[in-house]
């Protein structure tokens, strides 16, 4: 009897400091379920059935799927996608780290540095792809200029053309995300212990040596984060390729077309809602897959 | 632990089979005092809805929201609004920017679901139209204009172009048409004739030739598609619809030449620096351009205004478009701009006075002043027009007007729009050297046919 009041006794306690900690998560869980969860659930929902805002819902199975498969636009957008994911995510992360390990060291200027380095995440977008644009600009751009009559290079690439926008996509994302990583990076290069390089060069270790067998693995969970980070940030990319690649109007051509773009221009556009919302579960499923595969290999690293 | 989860499961079952329910309804639920107040300027000040519902005997005033675009840049929207104030005291017209580069997509959205705050809305390309058709939002307008014996003859036949199931759902205000625009100075200089008002494609590009040197451009084409694909529909037989393209091919390879040969910019120049046609024009190193009608109230207000340099392209003319060989002189690609109902507007019988005010004379004596062409147009209008400071005063320029066969660059059709994304997405991709001309028509081709 005593001890039925008891875990009562318990069990009241507990579920009161429960109901303390979900109204504490409430406002922003209910945010995120309004704003984003349930939608989420509803384009789900969608990518069965084929809408345009207006008119009534029709559900139609597995048939914007199958048409995906077959839409040439929709492929382009996967390929550039994925190929712009596969040459932004190594670099900025190895600039990012190779940055934050040289300005962890007594370097003059230090802060100026680290600070012109994070500069670029910060300005605004369309300022600095308009400058960009001005720069590589094909005929008229200092870039080619130099490239022409500084290195005698006889024809300079085009780098808004079909062959190089995705590289001129990549390169300025690299130099765009860098600065922030660096600053991951270095937080993290900060949290290993002094004594770990000490006892490195007890035992004769050289500077690469050092960093590939004391800094490397300690930053490797930090290498996780940044790694998910980027290729997800990736895979949304929208603003970039519209400010870089769109031209005067905005418009993207198959050359340079993005997920992202592609799904908006499906929904608002030609308010095909059902079918935008089929490739934006593709989009959901591939970030997923991947982002998976990463947590995978971060366990077995672990064990 | 087993307990939470398959509350969780339930709740997630839930919330997936309500939102399954939630779109079948398509009903407009009642914003009530949603007070909306779009994304760009108004007009006349704060949003005031007065309720309409019993405020007494005063006369109420009633507000009626437009939309526009390029408010501030084009000055006719508010002149038609104001004008139609004067005359009608106890309506108060509010107009709402929503910007021209995506300005169907914009009004597309704030039409799409329930209810919108627009009384009148604008209707900016054929395209737009038939999307806001197709979601059933655009109220007819026959029975009004029966009503008001509305003569749509005198829009010298765009209105038969864009009616639907024997259903009008715009009445068009303004109509623009293609003109080749050219600069005398530069005529002079390399001792050229001025194009005349009866030349065909292959005169064009040799005039264009001729005058072209370095530094001199013989020609311009902006980087929408209509300024290179569409030459080919003026012989009547041809139009975007077709489904086949091969018609297109001739005018891509002539612009094509002439990019190879330095007589125009390339398309990916004018991409990559973004530049406006107007720019191009104004910098008075181009010698000719095709382009629409608007660009003459342009000319004329920027060169009145200073910001046009009037020595570079001050002395400017035009001529009639360039036709293919065997088409009537003067003949020329248009575009109509309507003005609709929405059909969750309030007011719409004021709103279809307003309208009806727009489309007639008084709205076409405003928009011929500010140099714009309505769609009524009358002898009346174009002397307006001509006699507006800074327009060309030679009688080659004032029989360019003058148009024989008025051609929509996009005539209706339930998948316009989207056939044009698909014309769109390959014309980018021929003009930025990405596909060949013919790889590129063929695509066009294929997925144009693929579609219903």
């Amino acid at each position: 009897m005593v001890e039925m009041t008891l875990q009562k006794g318990i069990r009241r306690k507990e579920r009161k400091r429960n109901l303390i900690a979900y109204s504490f998560i409430a406002p922003n869980f209910i945010g995120f379920a309004v704003f984003t969860l349930i939608p989420v659930i509803y384009a789900f929902v969608l990518g069965f059935t084929k809408w345009d805002g207006n008119n009534p819902m029709e559900f139609v199975g597995f048939q914007n799927f199958t048409k995906l498969f077959q839409d040439r636009m929709f492929l382009a957008a996967l390929k550039n996608t994925i190929i712009y994911c596969i040459g932004t995510v190594p670099l900025t992360m190895v600039a990012s780290l190779a940055l934050a390990v040289i300005l962890n060291q007594k370097v003059k200027f230090r802060g100026f540095f680290r600070t012109v380095s994070f500069f670029p995440y910060v300005a605004s977008l369309v300022a600095v792809t308009s400058v960009w644009n001005m720069l590589f600009h094909p005929t008229r751009g200092p870039v080619n200029w130099v490239l022409q009559n500084v290195f005698q290079v006889a024809n300079p690439p085009n780098w808004f053309g079909k062959d190089l926008i995705l590289l001129t996509m990549i390169l300025f994302s690299v130099w765009k995300y860098t600065g922030y990583y660096m600053v991951i990076y270095l937080a993290g290069l900060q949290g290993i212990s002094g004594e770990l390089y000490d006892a490195g060069s007890l035992d004769g270790a050289n500077t690469w040596q050092k960093f590939r067998y004391i800094t490397w693995p300690q930053l490797h969970s930090t290498t996780f984060f940044v790694v998910i980070m980027l290729t997800i940030t990736c895979f949304k990319v929208y603003d970039i390729a519209v400010m870089i690649a769109g031209g005067g109007d905005g418009r993207l051509g198959t050359s340079s077309t993005v997920l992202v773009y592609y799904i908006c221009q499906k929904a608002f556009v030609n308010w095909d809602l059902g079918y935008a919302s089929a490739v934006a579960m593709v989009l959901f499923a591939l970030v997923l897959i991947v982002t998976l595969i990463q947590f995978r290999g971060e366990r077995k690293l672990q064990e | 632990m087993k307990r939470e989860f398959k509350f969780l499961c339930v709740l997630m079952c839930l919330v997936l089979a309500i939102t399954a329910f939630a779109g079948c309804s398509s009903g407009k639920d009642g914003e009530g005092s949603s007070s909306k107040t779009g994304t760009g300027k108004t007009g006349t000040g704060k949003t005031e809805k007065e309720a309409e519902t019993g405020k007494g005997e005063n006369k109420e005033t009633k507000t009626l929201k437009w939309s526009v675009w390029d408010q501030k840049t084009t000055p006719y929207w508010d002149q038609l609004a104001d004008a139609y104030m004067e005359k009608n005291k106890d309506v108060k017209i509010e107009l709402v920017d929503l910007g021209s580069q995506d300005y169907q997509t914009v009004l597309g959205t704030d039409l799409s679901g329930g209810g919108s705050d627009f009384d009148i809305v604008t209707i900016k390309d054929v395209p737009g139209y038939a999307t806001l058709i197709s979601k059933g939002v655009l109220e007819p307008l026959d029975d009004r204009i029966k009503e008001d014996n509305i003569d749509l003859s005198k829009f010298a036949g765009t209105t038969e172009q864009v009616t639907v199931d024997d259903k009008l759902y715009e009445l068009p205000f303004r109509t623009d048409f293609w003109l080749l625009f050219y600069n005398k100075d530069l005529f002079d200089q390399a001792k050229v004739e001025y194009p005349g008002n009866d030349i065909t494609l292959e005169e064009y590009d040799k005039l264009a030739r001729s005058v072209a040197k370095d530094g001199i451009y013989g020609s311009h084409y902006h980087t929408w598609r209509s300024a290179v694909q569409l030459f080919d529909i003026l012989d009547g037989k041809h139009s975007i619809l077709d489904g086949k393209y091969e018609f297109t091919k001739p005018y891509y390879e002539m612009v094509w030449k002439q990019q190879e040969d330095g007589i125009c910019r390339s398309y990916s120049d004018i991409n990559a620096s973004q530049l406006h046609y107007s720019a191009a024009f104004a910098e008075g190193d181009t010698a000719t351009m095709n382009m629409g009608s608007w660009f003459i109230g342009t000319m004329t207000a920027s060169l009145q205004s200073g910001e046009y340099d009037k020595e570079k392209c001050g002395n400017w003319g035009i001529a009639s478009y360039p036709h293919p060989e065997g088409a009537k002189a003067g003949s020329t690609l248009g575009t109509i701009t309507g003005l609709s109902i929405p059909t969750s507007g309030e007011n719409q019988d004021v709103a279809w006075d307003f309208i009806r005010f727009v489309s007639g004379e008084e709205g076409a004596k405003i928009l011929a002043e500010s140099g714009n062409f309505p769609a009524a147009m009358n002898d009346e209008a174009l002397d307006i027009i001509t006699s507006v400071e800074g327009f060309p005063q030679d009688e080659a320029s004032r029989e360019a007007l003058k148009t024989s066969e008025i051609y929509l660059e996009a005539p209706y059709s339930e998948n316009v729009a989207d056939i044009n994304s698909i014309l769109d997405t390959y014309h980018k991709d021929i003009m930025n050297g990405d596909i060949s001309v013919d790889e590129g028509i063929k695509l066009m081709d294929d997925e144009v046919s693929a579609l219903d």
